[in-house]
């Protein structure tokens, strides 16, 4: 089949202007640490490790979106842990919060945030970070 | 940002205080002192994030199990991240509106490389007033059989039985100290 130059020129101008909507996603390996996205994000408060794990608990509870704090400090935002997307006030995720973890999945970055759909959790170490005798328990001190 | 509660103990309660939405105010964006700020208002569909980047979209937009977001005209998929109520997300405002389209009035915060959505207020026609991004308090505090303007539902985050279950079994900090 012959493809003509006004087609190929349409092609790559679509191409061209296409959105990272329209962009694949990429296969990422990720490290690090389930957060609470808010209060990580915006630095309202000390937003990791154990000074945070209450708050990070109830705001997983409160349906706030759960990420991961990458090793790359990157914000990865959750929206499937291999084959569960409930990713609301699920007891499951809230119950890992804090926890650091290797994770394989697909990397959708779109509109100033990077979503994660995770394939496989690859390893769980668990809470390491250690960070309450610095800064307290977040934000309250109780 | 690492912020010691001891090095600006005032400074830094107060902006906590406001950006968990302990502060309600009037029914118009208000500031929160959030990472390059903006106050916005817009109409968008309520969307699920899961379905618009993956195409695994079941119905309801995941029945509340999955994260929303408002997708704008020109296709921009906004994440809500936050409402008014201290410690919770917006799902319980948005998901009786899937598929349709809303007005959001709130704070787009932008930092560490990523942009969130803080949902202050919504309505469905341009015309209405404003109702204010609450909803999950009124929802929770009817799952536990209390007021919404009870000291209990007050602190909700405290009161809650599956945190309750949790940080009984896990610690404030996770570990044992």
């Amino acid at each position: 089949m012959r493809i003509s130059m006004p087609i190929l020129a349409a092609v790559a101008a679509a191409m061209a202007f296409a959105s990272p909507a329209d962009a694949a996603p990429k296969r990422v390996k990720v490290t690090g640490e389930i957060i609470d996205t808010w209060c990580q994000v915006t630095g309202i408060m000390y937003g990791l490790g154990t000074a945070h794990h209450q708050c990070a608990v109830w705001c997983a509870t409160g349906g706030i979106p759960v990420g991961i704090w990458g090793d790359d400090e990157k914000a990865y935002v959750l929206l499937k842990i291999d084959a569960d997307s409930n990713t609301v006030a699920n007891p499951k995720i809230v119950e890992i919060q804090t926890n650091r973890v290797t994770v394989d999945g697909d990397l959708y970055e779109r509109d100033g945030v990077n979503y994660l759909v995770v394939t496989k959790v690859l390893s769980n170490e668990g809470i390491v970070n250690l960070t309450h005798k610095e800064h307290g328990i977040q934000p309250f001190g109780e | 940002m690492h912020i010691s509660t001891l090095a600006r103990p005032v400074a830094v309660l107060a902006a906590a205080v406001l950006a968990l939405g302990l502060a309600r105010g009037a029914l118009a964006a208000e500031s929160w002192g959030l990472p390059e700020e903006k106050e916005v208002t817009f109409k968008a569909k309520v969307v699920d994030m899961l379905c618009e980047l993956t195409g695994d979209c079941p119905a309801s937009c995941g029945a509340g199990k999955h994260q929303l977001a408002l997708k704008t005209a020109d296709g921009k998929l906004v994440l809500p991240a936050k409402n008014v109520v201290p410690f919770a997300g917006t799902v319980n405002e948005l998901i009786g509106f899937c598929g349709k389209e809303i007005f959001v009035d709130g704070l787009m915060t932008t930092s560490k490389g990523t942009t969130l959505f803080a949902l202050q207020n919504f309505r469905t026609k341009e015309s209405d007033p404003w109702t204010e991004a609450s909803v999950f308090l009124a929802d929770w505090a009817k799952a536990n059989n209390v007021k919404p303007d009870s000291e209990k539902a007050e602190e909700w985050f405290r009161n809650d039985p599956h945190v309750q279950a949790i940080i009984a079994k896990q610690g404030k900090l996770g570990v044992k100290e």
